[in-house]
């Protein structure tokens, strides 16, 4: 636990300000700096790699503003407690939090996250269930990594209302997706984050920050870039390697669909000639068949996953492109000392 | 037609000798009559109504047959009659309109449902019965229950009225079972008998004459009912004929006119013969009754009345001269391939009439010809084709072969062949030359296959195997003898065919003499029979004047096949390497081996097995490789090889097809070690894979040389806890792992000790120089790996020091660094003075690896993506025409471009060919422009090895024609010899060709792949490894794999 990890004040300014208008209840979010601090300290103790730590937000809704005010760590699971109940876990914990006068309204959830790997269907899932029942839930996103180097990485999203739409329809199908008009930039809203401190908290702070050493910050400068780059890539790799796959699906199931178009297109034609000949003989028309009876269209592959890799493939790049333009700013920052010395 | 008309007088047996000699006795002919007398009422008439007869023959005697099973309570055959009885019913339906059902057929109806019902009640005696026989029962009385039916009024009838068809009935007895009578009263004049004969006769000569499988479809109408007489008379028979005799005489008074005359008499000879056919004892009163007779007929009441008494088969008083040797013997054979005959005691028979023929002097034609027949009925002796010769009755049979070529070798005018039709043959004179009908040739064919059955059939393990392994050499010894004979009597054709099965028996076996001769060790073998063993020729020179001359002068092309194949294995086996392989090359097997039969696939894939095991001895690692993989990679080299079956489910093949093949497999003595086979596999994908391992170490789209090697090596990691390696496969895999840090020592002592030595590499000839080349190989191969895994870490590095940690000399670490240098797979240079490799560190980071590999795979998705896009767009209106996917292509390429350069061309060997062949000239100069712009120790124009990257597209864009002149490699790559420089004009990458061992088809065949490939600059190497080679060598044996076997 060392102190080092604390996140610097200068970072209690909001991480993103994207899409200002927000057509969501919740315009904003204020996170208490207990709420950060016991997230970082969760992920210290419970999470080591790509393990992925989980815990429950309590708050309350202000207006259009989320004030996260406390949470609860989820435990983690392991083999042994299958039978290991987490609503009654969660019901529990919130009651006992209510008898010391802590706000137990349940807001959303926060997740650690791998180098910025979190977009999978199990996020979600839950996520779209948090919604679902508490229309205001977010899900922070909490990047161990990041902040390791020097800079807290906290973020808070929510579904779009369009992808909540099709959640709830359960319509994976292209046509679904295509109809809804939803691509990977849109599954996600990101809603910015402000870090409130009582004064008292940033008193101290400000009094920290006199004492620490240069030691102490220079995390910041650190110039190796290749490990982070290299791991970043290589799950983007698996990633890209994923949607490959799925496009070939996709292919094929276009390939195949469009083939059997034209076989009951064939087929239709043949019918018709063949009526218009009877007709010619004064027979009767051949009654009509069901003509999806025999073509069964063929299954579409869900693009959901795709969506999500998508997304995931877009997350990766924005990490990789925020990386490296902050690094490219250091290297320039060494160059330029070298020069001096 | 007089013929016909002899034999039916025959029997009665008048004249005897002068009748010709071809005559066959048809035994089953007198039964024709039975069937007249069956309706004795239209006697008269029979002669008009043949058909009627002849249906109603086949009726009565199929009655019969059932009559005698029912007696005996077979229920099995019971049905198995019943059901032809119906059949045969069925066929003379046009008859039975006509004349309305017999009554007999009824009267059986009748009888077997009683009969049948009877049974059934019979609790007690149903379970006594066995299975079959119960089951027989009840389905034969639902059948005859259903049948019954059809036929209830005229069963009714018969029932009301038994009396009177009994009578019918009785009268018809008689004439049943004396039937042979009436073959005397009808005699010549019966147009039925005759017309039996007629059809009879040129069967049964054929038979005779042919010696082969007995022909017993054929004669079924007549002479099956025959057999079943006999089969199922053989306690009925006297008491059928003597009711016969009386019922001739009692009941029948219009008939008995007629079996007065001579009923009881040729009742009895018929009766007699069958008994000579069959050893069964008769009553005294015939062998009195023939006393009278002359002749023929005297012997046979001889032979017939006193079986102990055979070897006189003549009677005393006879002169035995050919044509009566021939008659007796043709007679002997007509019994032949019928059910009830007595296959041992025929053989006897004919010993017999041997021996005569010897003590009576009656020269060497007819004892040949009775030898043929001998050594046919020993062949016959098993009448089930599967099944194999006991090994004494083999015995014998080689010891008639031998006799026969005795008399052959003795006696120059004799001359036999198939031929000669047995109206030709020429027993008698010898003025002339003997001429006479077989064919030697065939029957130590057929001796050579019983052998390989005798061998397939016997356990290997067994004492029994050896002793029958010994007999090996009295084949060869025939096979040599009759080699001889043929060379000077026989046609090319049949020269070729035991040429052939010389071969066959030649070309696996290693010739240790020539080899100790070769190691100049003649002299020190003293003893005597060494010395005169290696006075013997050459195996390898017999092979070689063998083949050579089947190449020459053998048509068909199955032959010509086995021995190209032999050859080779036989080259190969004695570690001649170029031979073999050119010889395999030149006749360009590979391509059409997957058309030939299994028996000859299964010879190719030993040969090419052989092969490699011969390569990898010559330390020729690849070829080696190349040659086993596909035997290893389809995990069934047993089948393939012959050498068992695999365990496969019941479904994927029935008994019948397990039994075929059963049949191919090759016997123990001629197996192929299936673990050095796999070792010498593995250890020659280890040399390759390790250090292309460790040389693409970071490639995305890297290929496996071997895919059974690396699941070895997955299986090696799966294990939990490792101890030390016990089985060959774990002692490569251990092996492997050492060499993959570079440490030879430890891998050296996993490849070559105790537990290897024993079990692999003490099976190979030359034992040492083996273990001196692998030793060597690991050394250099440790070396590269160590090299590509570590150069990184170093900066320079001395090559003493690398001498001595591999244990190699200076001279070979420098040429081994030279060439990784030369091929780009090391990027580093040589420092003359300090002897010292300098590395260049151009090795891209694994960051930079990381990229690549992320924009190839971006590369793909793109291209699928737009796939997609073409669909949409349907295939006209595209979106992205071809143009643009060139663009981007081409885009692609500048990564690939700069980033081989880098890393060198051995990887474009491997990986390039099939991706970088679709791509058109533009890549190639785009590269070939870089590679200048590099300058990488004159890369482009070292490339030769690689094959690829200097090709034609570059230099035809001129710019950089200086590389061309190096672009040999020959020298480095071993391969010897000048290195093919064709022009490089324009875009066609025409290169190829090879070092100077590519001689005849094999040039061609290489030239040819190459300008196949031609504009699209078709991957393949330089020199031996590339693709020509490898192309043909395998491609042509997969397709075989996948659509054959």
């Amino acid at each position: 636990m060392a102190t080092r990890k604390e996140p610097s004040p200068v970072s209690t300014v909001a991480m993103a300000s994207t899409s200002g208008t927000l057509d969501s209840p919740v315009k904003q979010i204020q996170i208490e700096g207990l709420v950060v601090l016991k997230i970082i300290k969760h992920y210290q103790e419970e999470g080591q790699g790509s393990e992925v730590v989980q815990g429950v937000l309590l708050g309350l809704v202000v207006e259009d503003r989320l004030e996260i005010t406390n949470c609860f760590p989820f435990p983690q699971h392991t083999e042994d407690d299958a039978d290991f109940d987490e609503v009654q876990y969660q019901m529990e914990m919130m009651r006992s939090l209510r008898h010391v006068n802590i706000d137990h309204l349940h807001v959303g959830w926060y997740q650690s996250t791998f180098y910025g790997s979190f977009v999978s269907r199990a996020l979600l899932d839950s996520q779209f269930s948090y919604q679902h029942a508490i229309e205001e839930s977010v899900v922070l996103i909490y990047d161990p990594i990041k902040t390791a180097q020097g800079s807290l990485s906290l973020k808070a999203y929510r579904l779009t209302p369009k992808l909540m739409e099709i959640c709830k329809e359960k319509d994976f199908t292209p046509e679904g997706l295509k109809k809804a008009n939803i691509g990977f930039e849109n599954m996600f809203e990101e809603v910015p984050i402000i870090i409130k401190n009582s004064h008292l908290i940033s008193a101290l702070l400000f009094d920290l920050e006199e004492k620490s050493t240069v030691h102490d910050k220079h995390e910041l400068l650190n110039l190796s870039s290749s490990n982070h780059l290299e791991k970043s890539l290589q799950l983007l790799m698996d990633r890209v390697d994923d949607m490959s796959q799925d496009i070939v699906k996709y292919n094929t199931y276009s390939r195949n669909l469009s083939k059997q178009q034209q076989q009951k297109h064939q087929y239709v034609q043949r019918r018709q000639q063949e009526n218009v000949q009877r007709q010619t003989r004064g027979e009767a028309a051949l009654p009509e068949e069901d003509i999806t009876k025999m073509f069964k269209p063929p299954q579409p592959p869900p693009r959901m996953d795709t969506l999500l890799i998508a997304g995931q493939v877009n997350n990766y790049c924005q990490n990789v492109k925020e990386f490296t333009s902050q690094n490219l700013g250091k290297l320039f920052m060494a160059e330029a000392l070298q020069g001096h010395n | 037609m007089s013929r016909f008309f002899a034999t039916g007088s025959d029997s009665e047996s008048e004249e005897s000798t002068s009748a010709d000699e071809l005559i066959t006795k048809a035994p089953g002919g007198n039964f024709k009559q039975s069937l007249l007398l069956s309706d004795d009422e239209e006697d008269t008439k029979r002669v008009v109504r043949s058909a009627k007869d002849k249906r109603f023959e086949e009726l009565t005697n199929l009655i019969k047959t059932i009559r005698n099973a029912m007696k005996i309570r077979d229920m099995s055959k019971c049905l198995e009659e019943f059901e032809q009885l119906c059949r045969a019913f069925l066929k003379s339906k046009t008859i039975v309109d006509k004349e309305g059902v017999p009554s007999f057929y009824i009267r059986l109806l009748a009888d077997l449902e009683e009969y049948l019902n009877q049974l059934w009640e019979d609790k007690e005696g149903k379970k006594k019965m066995n299975k079959n026989n119960a089951k027989a029962l009840s389905t034969l009385r639902q059948k005859i229950r259903k049948y019954n039916r059809d036929y209830e009024t005229e069963i009714a009838a018969y029932k009301e009225n038994p009396q009177e068809s009994a009578d019918e009935e009785e009268e018809k007895e008689p004439g049943d079972s004396g039937s042979s009578s009436d073959s005397d009263e009808e005699g010549s004049d019966d147009g039925v008998s005759a017309k039996a004969f007629l059809k009879k006769k040129p069967e049964a000569t054929s038979e005779a004459s042919k010696f082969l499988k007995p022909a017993k479809g054929s004669g079924d109408e007549s002479s099956s009912s025959d057999e079943d007489d006999e089969d199922w008379g053989s306690d009925s028979v006297d008491s059928d004929s003597e009711s016969s005799d009386e019922g001739g005489e009692g009941v029948s008074a219009s008939l008995a006119v007629a079996f007065l005359k001579k009923a009881e008499k040729s009742g009895k000879e018929h009766v007699g013969k069958k008994k000579k056919t069959k050893k069964k004892d008769r009553p005294e009163e015939e062998a009195e009754e023939e006393g009278g007779e002359e002749g023929e007929g005297g012997w046979e009441k001889v032979k017939g009345g006193a079986p102990m008494e055979k070897p006189k088969m003549f009677a005393k008083g006879t002169e035995i001269n050919v044509p009566v040797v021939v008659k007796k013997l043709n007679e002997i054979l007509q019994a032949r391939g019928k059910k009830g005959t007595d296959r041992a005691a025929q053989i006897e028979l004919l010993h017999a009439l041997a021996a005569i023929t010897v003590e009576n002097n009656l020269g060497e034609g007819i004892s040949v010809k009775i030898k043929f027949n001998i050594i046919a009925s020993l062949y016959d002796y098993n009448p089930n084709l599967a099944a194999f010769m006991k090994p004494d009755m083999w015995k014998k049979c080689l010891d008639c072969i031998d006799e026969l070529l005795n008399i052959l070798f003795d006696n120059d005018n004799i001359f036999i062949g198939e031929n000669i039709a047995e109206d030709s043959e020429n027993l008698i004179t010898s003025d002339q030359p003997y001429r006479v009908r077989g064919c030697i040739l065939t029957l130590v064919e057929r001796m050579d296959e019983e052998f390989t059955k005798i061998m397939q059939n016997t356990d290997p393990h067994s004492q029994e195997y050896v002793d029958n392994l010994k007999d090996e050499g009295r084949v060869c010894g025939i096979i040599d003898r009759l080699l001889d004979y043929m060379e000077t009597k026989g046609s090319t054709e049949e020269v070729c065919r035991i040429y052939l099965r010389r071969i066959m028996h030649t070309y696996y076996k290693f010739d240790y003499k020539a080899h100790r001769r070769s190691l100049g060790l003649q002299g020190e073998t003293k003893s005597e029979q060494d010395q005169e063993e290696s006075e013997g020729e050459d195996s390898a020179v017999i092979m070689d004047r063998l083949c050579k001359f089947i190449y020459a002068k053998d048509r068909t092309d199955r032959i010509r096949t086995c021995a190209i194949l032999s050859h080779i294995y036989h080259h190969a086996l004695h570690s001649r390497w170029y031979q073999a392989r050119d010889l395999m090359l030149m006749s360009h097997l590979q391509d059409n081996i997957q058309h030939a039969d299994p028996p000859v696939q299964i010879l190719y894939n030993r040969t090419m097995v052989q092969l490699g095991i011969c390569a990898f001895r010559q330390g020729m690692i690849k070829d080696a490789h190349n040659a086993l993989l596909d035997i290893q990679s389809s995990g069934r080299a047993k089948e393939l090889l012959g050498q068992g079956l695999l365990m496969r489910n019941m479904q994927e093949r029935n008994a019948e097809q397990e039994k075929i093949e059963k049949r191919r497999q090759v016997p123990f003595h001629m197996h192929i070690n299936l673990e050095l086979l796999e070792c010498v596999y593995l250890v020659s994908a280890m040399l390759l894979e390790i250090p292309y391992m460790a040389a693409h170490e970071f490639d995305a789209r890297r290929r496996m040389i071997s895919k059974q090697f690396h699941h070895q090596l997955r299986v090696g990691e799966r294990q939990p806890l490792l101890g030390p390696p016990e089985s060959m496969r774990e002692h490569v895999v251990a092996a492997s792992k050492a060499m993959k840090m570079g440490d030879w020592r430890t891998c050296h002592s996993f490849i070559i000790n105790e537990k290897m030595n024993s079990k692999v590499w003490d099976l190979f000839p030359e034992t040492t120089r083996v273990r001196e080349m692998l030793v060597r190989k690991i050394q250099e191969e440790s070396l590269r790996t160590y090299l590509f895994t570590y150069s990184s870490v170093y900066d320079s590095i001395s090559m003493q020091t690398l001498s001595e940690m591999f244990e190699l000399e200076i001279p070979t670490v420098h040429s081994i660094i030279s060439k990784m240098i030369i091929n780009e797979e090391l990027m580093a240079s040589l420092d003359q003075p300090t002897q010292t490799v300098v590395m260049h560190r151009t090795e891209p980071t694994s960051l930079q690896n990381m990229a690549l590999q992320l924009a190839e795979k971006l590369g793909n998705l793109v291209e699928n993506n737009e796939r997609v896009f073409d669909l949409k767009q349907g295939v006209y209106g595209g979106y992205f025409n071809r143009d643009q996917k060139g663009g981007y292509q081409q885009k692609q390429n500048y990564q690939r471009g700069g980033f081989q350069s880098k890393r060198g061309t051995s990887s474009g060997n491997y990986q390039k060919d099939g991706y970088q062949g679709k791509q058109g000239g533009y890549q190639r100069g785009y590269q070939g422009g870089y590679h200048q712009r590099d300058h990488q120790g004159g890369g482009g124009g070292y490339q030769g090895g690689g094959g690829y990257q200097g090709g034609g597209g570059y230099q035809g864009g001129g710019g950089y024609q200086g590389g061309g002149g190096y672009q040999g490699g020959g020298g480095y790559q071993g391969g010897g010899g000048g290195y093919h420089q064709r022009d490089h004009q324009g875009g066609g990458y025409q290169g190829g060709g090879g070092g100077g061992y590519h001689q005849g088809g094999y040039q061609r065949d290489h030239q040819k792949d190459h300008q196949g490939g031609g504009g699209g600059g078709r991957g393949g190497g330089g020199g031996y490894q590339g693709g020509g080679y490898q192309g043909g060598y395998r491609g042509g044996y997969r397709n075989q794999n996948q659509s054959n076997y």
